[in-house]
């Protein structure tokens, strides 16, 4: 057999893959970056004209933008931040034996389970300020005297926003966790406590250097997500109080639906996707030095 | 071995590909084969049953014509997304439009309706109530036929108003007096509405709006009247509401309408503003507040008029429909008194026909009936602009902002005021 004939047929068996990713991932990313260069009109048809960067610039000038960017960023930062720390600690939990494993390994991915749209509404009613299992919770042991609107408030609705997203996808970050650990070799554990090394030492300069790969996918994952929540912001909020927890898709979404301003909307989606990409080469970069280090 | 095995997989890809070509053939055959016309429509799933009777009694009227009542999804939001997304391809699959009275000018702008005043004439629209038909004009013609309407009603405790000699409130100082002096917080509030960040809250506000003399965006000159004396003190009157000395849970600006109405109809609240829905199920036997509810239009500033928001449901043709004059067949077949029978009368919808508030059948059904024609002659209607959701979503945003403490009012009102001239500015630059 030829070379020439094996590239060939190397070329033609990649081909239908890669033809698929084309159509399903370039072209649309080259659509919408055309679609942002565009001013979409409001007459009969939408028609659109072409308008270079002015979208683009627009953007730059909204403070709705710059408030959405910031609440995702606040959204992000917070929830995956806990999510990491609950979902190791769960992670470490249960990894080790224990007589009922089995079933608290199956009943900590339950949240997970859930449609985001279903567990916001059920979120919603337990901060419901009258009606809500939350006040009524925390008015018996006396933490709160009269009843407190959780979602009412800027604040307190973008922590009830992090606690939801929190109580949903710690289990997934525990379940990655989790997978890692379990590819640890047992003899290198033993390994270190022959050499003397105290439990938390194990832990520290082995376990976690050793996990450190599963724990980056776990936060390359939930980061992406985060990044885009929209069902979550969506459903509990709409966006407000005063639009304090209107994060950038919920933005991109009713610029694109709601408002018809499709090149706006594309703008939004592009400069939110670049900003995503960036801060996620940041975190990559941030978590390789520091491993370098340690 | 390896260069042989594509041509060994060959044959059965290239006959699954003939089979589903084959498949696919036979199925748009078998569709364009069928008999009739079909007239579409997208509902929400729980107004199928309601509209299930029209669509029989049109069926009959047309041999071989088929109506299809599409079940969608209940929230507001989610058919306004499906039918845009149909719209915006152009695609023929909803014939007609099931429209929101906030649709008419951002739907018809965009090309995607017929105008119905030949195929509706003058004396149809003449038969309708002048302010539900007027919800489906936009630059001077007509472009949704209404088929319900709806309006801002304030519910309040009769029984708790005489037991301490209280008329019905009608200003703003009356009211107060009345929940400060009947509620007994937390477990009876005095005034319960929809202060979350959402359509709602304009309705909520626009009441109290008009109660005060203002307005917030002239249609037809584009003014915008948020940065005047009356917006902001129809905004006081709201924050009023939640304190110093409240007579609102501080929830209520996460409310939307069922938390507001499942508080007031336990008996948990003096006064509540909602739609008409709320009237047969408060009546409802096992219901705590049955025969103990009043319904008066929002209360006002002396020497001011009341004002009530107008909603209301209604339908427009596709412009991209196969089967026109079928789709507005059927759209003035529901208003017909007959048609307005068959939808209102087992559901309590206020019809929009005005002589269906005369009609013996509907009135023995919906005592209620007189009450909302009555409430009529105070409707509000919300702007009709094309991109009325920006400056919606403007509002809300602002008002939410200004009720949860993360704007003063006075910035509040004057950022609205200023986004929406811009909204409005760059819409006239687009067009």
């Amino acid at each position: 057999m030829s070379a020439r004939s094996e590239a060939r047929e190397r070329a033609a068996l990649l081909a239908p893959a890669l033809l698929l990713l084309g159509a399903a991932v370039v072209a649309p990313i080259v659509r919408l970056v055309m679609l942002s260069l565009e001013r979409t009109g409001s007459g009969p048809g939408l028609p659109s004209t072409f308008a270079g960067l002015a979208m683009h610039v627009r953007l730059w000038q909204d403070g709705r933008w710059w408030d959405a960017l910031a609440h995702t960023l606040v959204f992000t930062g917070s929830s995956v931040g806990l999510e990491m720390v609950l979902g190791i600690a769960f992670a470490l939990l249960l990894d080790r034996p224990f007589a009922g494993r089995r079933w608290a390994r199956a009943l900590v991915l339950v949240p997970w389970a859930l449609p985001t749209a279903v567990m916001a509404l059920a979120w919603g009613w337990i901060f419901n300020d009258s009606f809500g299992v939350l006040n009524d919770v925390l008015g018996r042991i006396g933490l709160v005297s009269g009843p407190v609107a959780w979602l009412g408030r800027p604040g307190t609705a973008m922590v009830a926003m992090v606690v939801a997203d929190v109580w949903k996808t710690t289990p997934f970050v525990a379940l990655v966790v989790l997978a890692g650990l379990q590819g640890i070799p047992r003899s290198v554990i033993d390994a270190a406590r022959i050499d003397g090394a105290s439990p938390p030492a194990v832990l520290w300069h082995v376990v976690l250097p050793l996990v450190r790969p599963a724990c980056l996918v776990a936060l390359a994952f939930r980061a992406a997500q985060a990044f885009g929540a929209f069902d979550l912001p969506y459903v509990l909020t709409g966006g407000g109080p005063g639009g304090a927890t209107e994060t950038v898709s919920l933005y991109a979404y009713r610029s694109f639906y709601r408002y018809l301003d499709f090149g706006y909307a594309a703008a939004i989606a592009v400069q939110g996707a670049a900003l995503a990409l960036l801060l996620f080469a940041l975190v990559l970069w941030l978590s390789r030095r520091a491993g370098v280090d340690a | 071995m390896r260069r042989a095995w594509p041509r060994i997989a060959r044959a059965p890809v290239v006959a699954a590909l003939a089979a589903a070509l084959a498949l696919a053939a036979a199925g748009c055959g078998g569709r364009a084969g069928e008999a009739g016309p079909v007239v579409r429509v997208l509902l929400p799933a729980s107004e199928r049953p309601f509209w299930k009777p029209l669509a029989d009694r049109f069926e009959a009227a047309h041999p071989g014509v088929h109506v299809e009542l599409i079940e969608g999804p209940e929230s507001t939001d989610l058919r306004e997304d499906l039918y845009t997304a149909s719209l915006l391809a152009r695609d023929p699959t909803f014939d007609l439009v099931y429209m929101d009275v906030i649709w008419t000018a951002k739907f018809a702008a965009a090309g995607w309706l017929r105008p119905l005043d030949t195929a509706f004439d003058t004396t149809e629209q003449r038969a309708m109530l002048p302010a539900a038909l007027n919800a489906g004009r936009w630059h001077g013609a007509l472009w949704r036929i209404p088929v319900r309407t709806d309006v801002g009603v304030l519910y309040s405790r009769s029984d708790l108003l005489a037991q301490a000699h209280l008329a019905v409130p009608e200003t703003f100082d009356q009211f107060f007096a009345a929940a400060r002096a009947l509620q007994s917080p937390p477990e009876r509030w005095g005034f319960v509405w929809q202060g979350k960040q959402y359509e709602g809250l304009v309705c909520n506000y626009l009441e109290v709006l008009r109660g005060c003399g203002g307005f917030w965006v002239d249609p037809a000159t584009l003014k915008v009247g948020l940065d005047r004396p009356e917006a902001a003190r129809a905004l006081a009157f709201m924050r009023r509401c939640l304190g110093p000395d409240p007579i609102s849970p501080p929830g209520v600006t996460t409310y939307q309408e069922e938390e507001s109405r499942r508080l007031f109809q336990d008996g948990r609240a003096v006064f509540l503003r909602n739609w008409p829905y709320v009237w047969a199920l408060a009546q409802a036997g096992g219901s705590p507040v049955a025969g103990r509810i009043a319904v008066s239009p929002m209360v006002h500033e002396p020497g001011r008029e009341s004002g009530v928001t107008l909603g209301g449901w209604g339908l427009g043709v596709s412009a991209f429909s196969r089967h026109p004059d079928l789709a507005i067949a059927f759209a003035k077949s529901t208003v017909t008194l007959e048609g307005q029978r068959l939808l209102c009368e087992k559901t309590g919808f206020a019809p929009a026909r005005t002589g269906a508030y005369a009609d013996s059948t509907l009135l023995a059904a919906n005592p209620f009936l007189p009450k909302l024609e009555a409430l009529h002659a105070h409707a509000v209607a919300r702007p009709a602009i094309a991109r009325y959701d920006v400056a919606s979503d403007i509002l809300q945003r602002h008002l939410s902002a200004a009720l949860t403490g993360g704007e003063t009012p006075a910035r509040a009102l004057a950022a609205a005021a200023a986004e929406t001239r811009e909204a409005l500015g760059r819409a006239a630059e687009a067009r």
